[in-house]
């Protein structure tokens, strides 16, 4: 076990590395300077890009970029939208909103998902299950954008069914409390929540097929134990599995969602700051929530072969 | 209710009557089990024989109710112990199931759930029938099991899971949660089948030993002849849903009645042969049983066939000592035998047919 | 009768079993030998289908992906015929045809309303009143003014006052007529011009939505089938090679798909076409007159960096699926034979193994459309991704986000067309998965 975690953790170092590496080039390659746009003089815009370090050889540049990161958390500061303010400050202040935002998402995707995917399991083949696979089929086939707006509609137009909510169109705790975070939840839950009622169902009829449900059943169980204790478990594996693209998909669907509904994250920052060719933003950013996909699908992976006991954890791979 | 009584009078274990199994594909109605009949006493150990796809597997499973969608039974009786097992209700046939009638699969390796642990398996399939039962108490019983199969180091084994088993461990295991519950009836659906030629060889032995320590009712399931010399107190070979030749062990070995067991048999590789004998497969493919032919479906394959046998199914010709056999070479030789003995078949042959055919009914 | 007893049969086991008692109406012929021809005819073969024909079999009996396949022809009709039909352009602006909705009410009824609240209007009568008396030469006075004012009132016009502009044309009588027309374009229909509507209605810009949404269902299908044969043919090579190979160079190979793998693809991808942009932007700057400039000016900077980023990112679960095939067929008997044989690696890879995965080749690079159209409004709805003048759905939806109050028209009609046509591609790449399955074959 020990060996493999040792293994994965290296590979996923090796993952950030790379998409440190990337990410820097790529803004760096960039033809132009950042300034270009601004109306300065040559002499101030040389100015500037000394005063950034932009002038320098770029595997210079590079190397400085890395190490401050690793040695100091240092992603660079803000060069236009919050001039000189650190971006990993940024990150901190902007981060949590988002996050929780997404871990309830996730959280209603998840608990709502599985058992729908083991009803129309149960129901193959009738009304239920064709209702269900119509609707989830529905919610994964909807751009994150036609939910949001759709929702706004619902909650906000005039004349919308749940008008009376009162919800403000711009995301706003303060004055709505927690109904303020019920259209971004929703939003950003629904397509997860189907994609895992999708899987689950899948899954639990392979499961259902399984040879050991014959068993189980030729030894006399009743069907309600059958299906959670023994086709269940082996369901929920493949959904295991799915967490880390998911915790992916939550991340990049916030950008929508936050820009949707006004909500000062980190999503609606970055698309900001990628409209505003603010690089070190940008890279930054792309650093941080790469490296917490990254780290989630570690995650996810040990956590998979935790819950799977067949695979021998005592060998490597 | 006139079965009931019966049964009770001649005390047969199981008693399968006409039993047909269907298909319903998008394809049209597959007729897995085409009426079969057969009975078993306590005590007595049934080799059902036949290729894939002969429906023996489903002829099982509908003993058990576990046929699964679109398979269905569509006629006959089962009757265990003189009750109607086709008429049991949801939980009846649960109660029944593992309690009284127990099966092991052919694949040990895929027939026990990977992610709980043999213990937990073991305990599972006796609690689910005695419900008063401790935890310490049905784990001690399922230690007794693990042994009496001839696992070692109980106490360790039982927190495993299956796949820190070998196959011929694990086939022990599924022995061991199928008797857990003392049934009186084991089916065994090819338990050698998946498992290597030395270990199939052990597991015949524990099979056997077993029988003899708890005098279940064994129907043993497989292709294999040799596995039904070994075990088997009688046997029924299958073809296409049809029995086709049903009787004593011995009298199917050294006479059999039909083309297809005598197939069987030259197919089988023997200790005894002579060198220069060579094994002879049996050629050609079985029928489509989507489209069953109207005649014998042997028919194609076999080296005897006469008209007769593409148009007409053969009834069955009883060879003697509960020893029968459906093939038209069988109804030549005794109409030739008829004909020698001066005995011209009158016209009321067929109605004497089947006044005998209850006698022998009742004779069973 | 001991012979019968010999002879006796199980009825009960025999269905039919009736006729087959009259033993004594066999004659010897019954039990001459069969030829081997009538063995042969015994069996009723079924007919053996081709792999596709049987797939096509499968596929047609699929309600749900037959009604998918009716939705993406009818969406490609859509977008690839209607303009032609409609004489609106997607970048055209309609002078006079700004805001317009998708109904409209008859000229008449515009007229009528017209009356009724200029009545209503007493600003207006003194406006037109005092034109009248200065153009007459007399002096217009406040008292007169006072006059026409209190004239209006009582003249029984209030019963307007607070109504919405809907409310009255329901008191008027008239009730909408479907799509959309300027006033002006009302006017040439009623001078005898044949004037097309604005079905959909238009934009702030006066821009046609109909035309819009065609041209946009197009930019998006375009996007969707080029993606898929990057990912097809990328993904399918690499994953050949990788399976193929094995060894130290599979190992490698994997490892980079690992890495890619847990990559957050779309972060990705706004990265690279954030990063790309401005390359082919020099480069179509640089390059006047190429043609492959020409084209990146045509289809724009932003979805070249996009395709590049599909390049580089979606094939890794192709070649995931192609991998894994070939290390299943590779051990196939064939394979050695054609080794054995002295075919080389690449005719064995064309030969042998891809005519073995092309089932689950085709229904992946399927269901690729959709996941590139998913991500391309979704590029385009953050403003990254379809440039202006071109349209995509993302960009529409984003653009009608702030008149979503009064026009929420422009937002749900580009909105359900690309839910359907994800949709659409999404039920009809599941069902020819299932139909090319062999697995599922019946």
């Amino acid at each position: 076990m020990a060996k493999y975690i040792v293994k994965r953790v290296v590979m996923a170092i090796i993952t950030i590395l790379v998409v440190a590496c990337v990410t820097f080039v790529l803004m760096m390659s960039v033809p132009g300077s950042p300034f270009n746009d601004e109306k300065i003089t040559p002499e101030q815009r040389a100015m500037m890009e000394e005063k950034y370090g932009l002038d320098d050889p770029l595997p210079a540049q590079m190397m400085r970029y890395l190490g401050g990161i690793i040695t100091r958390g240092d992603f660079g500061v803000s060069l236009k939208m919050q001039k000189d303010r650190p971006v990993l400050d940024i990150i901190t202040e902007k981060f949590p909103l988002s996050a929780s935002i997404g871990v309830v998402a996730l959280c209603w995707a998840i608990c709502l998902g599985i058992p729908l995917g083991c009803l129309a399991a149960y129901n193959r083949g009738k009304w239920i299950d064709s209702l269900l696979r119509v609707i989830c089929t529905l919610g994964v086939s909807m751009p994150g954008f036609v939910v949001a707006t759709f929702l706004l509609m619902l909650f906000c137009n005039d004349g919308g069914p749940f008008k009376f909510l009162g919800i403000n169109v711009i995301f706003n705790p303060t004055e709505d409390g927690w109904l303020a975070y019920l259209m971004p939840c929703l939003a950003l839950g629904l397509y997860p929540m189907c994609y895992i009622a999708r899987l689950t169902r899948s899954s639990m009829l392979d499961a259902l097929g399984q040879d050991y449900i014959k068993t189980a059943r030729a030894k006399g169980l009743m069907t309600p134990k059958i299906i959670f204790k023994h086709a269940l478990r082996n369901a929920v594996i493949p959904v295991i599995t799915y967490l880390g693209p998911l915790t992916a998909f939550t991340l990049v669907g916030g950008f929508v969602v936050e820009t949707v509904y006004t909500i000062p994250g980190l999503g609606r920052y970055l698309v900001q700051s990628v409209q505003n060719r603010d690089y070190f933003i940008i890279m930054g950013t792309t650093i941080f929530l790469a490296t917490l996909v990254v780290i989630m699908n570690l995650v996810v992976d040990i956590l998979y072969r935790v819950v799977d006991p067949r695979i021998d954890l005592t060998k490597g791979e | 209710m006139e079965q009931t009584v019966q049964n009770e009078k001649t005390g047969k274990l199981l008693e399968v009557k006409d039993l047909r199994v269907s298909f319903f594909t998008p394809a049209g109605e597959v007729k897995a089990v085409s009426g079969i009949s057969y009975d078993l006493d306590y005590d007595e150990v049934m080799g059902i024989v036949g290729e894939s796809g002969s429906g023996k597997s489903q002829e099982a499973y509908s003993i058990m109710g576990l046929l699964q969608s679109p398979g269905k039974v569509i006629g006959g009786s089962i009757t265990f112990e003189g009750r109607d097992v086709l008429s049991f209700g949801k939980n009846e046939m649960a109660a029944f199931r593992g309690s009284e009638v127990a099966m092991i699969f052919q694949n040990p390796m895929t027939c026990l759930n990977p992610v709980y642990t043999v213990g937990n398996q073991l305990i599972e399939a006796l609690r689910a029938h005695d419900k008063k039962i401790s935890k310490a108490a049905a784990a001690k019983r399922a230690m007794e099991m693990l042994e009496l199969v001839g696992i070692n180091n109980v106490q360790k084994r039982m927190k495993q899971y299956p796949h820190e088993f070998s196959g011929g461990m694990r086939q022990r295991v599924m022995i061991a949660m199928g008797l857990i519950c003392h049934p009186k009836l084991l089916i065994a659906d090819e338990p050698t089948t998946a498992l290597d030629v030395t270990i199939q060889a052990q597991i015949l032995e524990l099979m056997k030993s077993l029988q003899k320590k708890t005098h279940m009712g064994i129907i043993f399931i497989t292709h294999n002849l040799g596995v039904v010399a070994e075990i088997c107190d009688k046997v029924s070979v299958m073809y296409a849903g049809k029995i086709v030749e049903q009787g004593p062990v011995d009298d199917i070995f050294y006479k059999p009645g039909h083309p297809y067991t005598v197939g069987l048999l030259r197919s089988m590789p023997r200790v005894d042969a002579e060198s220069y004998e060579r094994l002879i497969p049996i050629e050609g493919t079985p029928v489509d049983m989507l489209n069953p032919p109207e005649g014998c479906p042997f028919a194609p394959r076999c080296e005897h066939a006469m008209k007769i046998c593409l148009q007409k199914m053969p009834p069955y010709v009883e060879l003697g000592g509960n020893h029968r056999s459906a093939c038209w070479l069988r109804v030549q030789e005794q109409l030739e035998r008829e004909k020698a003995a001066g005995t011209a078949p009158e016209a009321g042959a067929a109605p004497a047919a089947e006044n005998e055919q209850e006698e022998v009914t009742g004779r069973e | 009768m001991a012979e019968k007893k010999k002879k006796a049969v199980l009825g009960s086991l025999q269905p039919n079993v009736d006729p087959l008692l009259e033993l004594n109406s066999l004659t010897a012929a019954d039990f001459a030998p069969a030829s081997s021809d009538e063995k042969e005819d015994f069996i009723q073969q079924r007919k053996s289908v081709s792999y596709w024909a049987d797939a096509w079999r499968r596929l047609r009996k699929n309600v749900v992906a037959m009604v998918a396949l009716g939705v993406i022809v009818l969406l490609v009709l859509f977008a690839f015929v209607g303009p032609l039909l409609v004489p609106y352009t997607n970048t055209g602006f309609n002078q006079g045809a700004e805001n317009l909705y998708p109904w409209h009410y008859s000229l008449e009824a515009q007229r009528a309303y017209a009356e009724a609240t200029a009545a209503q209007d007493p600003d207006e009568a003194v406006e037109a009143a005092r034109a009248e008396a200065e153009a007459n030469g007399e002096e217009f006075t406040s008292k007169d003014a006072a006059l026409i004012r209190a004239q209006i009132r009582a003249g029984g016009s209030e019963k307007y006052e607070g109504m919405t502009e809907a409310q009255i044309y329901k008191e008027l009588g008239y009730s909408l007529q479907p799509f959309g027309y300027s006033l002006d374009e009302l006017e040439r229909i009623e001078a005898g011009e044949k004037v097309f509507p604005h079905i959909f209605g238009t934009d702030r810009y006066g821009r046609d939505i109909l035309v819009r949404t065609m041209i946009a269902t197009r930019v998006s299908m375009i996007i969707g089938l080029a993606a898929a044969l990057i990912v097809l043919i990328i993904g399918s090579i690499y994953g050949s090679i990788s399976g193929f190979f094995g060894g130290t160079v599979d190992v490698v190979m994997q490892r980079i798909v690992d890495v890619i793998y847990s990559l957050p693809d779309v972060l990705i991808i706004l990265l690279i076409s954030t990063a790309m942009s401005p390359h082919v932007t020099q480069f179509i700057t640089d390059h006047q007159g190429n043609p492959l400039a020409e084209f990146f000016k045509t289809v724009g900077p932003n979805l070249i960096g996009m395709f590049i980023a599909f390049a580089c990112l979606y094939w890794v679960g192709l070649s995931r699926i192609i991998r894994g095939q070939i290390l299943t067929l590779k051990k196939q008997e064939y394979v050695t034979a054609a080794r054995a044989l002295g075919a080389s690696s690449g005719r064995i890879i064309k030969r042998h193994l891809l005519p073995n995965c092309i089932g689950q080749i085709v229904a992946t690079t399927c269901l690729q459309i959709p996941s590139a159209i998913f991500t391309e409004s979704f590029m385009s709805f953050l403003g990254v991704g379809v440039l202006a003048p071109m349209t995509s759905l993302g960009s529409m939806c984003s653009d009608a986000l702030g008149g979503i109050n009064t026009y929420p028209y422009r937002l749900i009609i580009p909105a359900i067309i690309i839910s359907v046509m994800i949709l659409a591609f999404n039920l009809f790449g599941d069902g020819l998965r299932d139909a090319l399955d062999p697995r599922l074959k019946k």
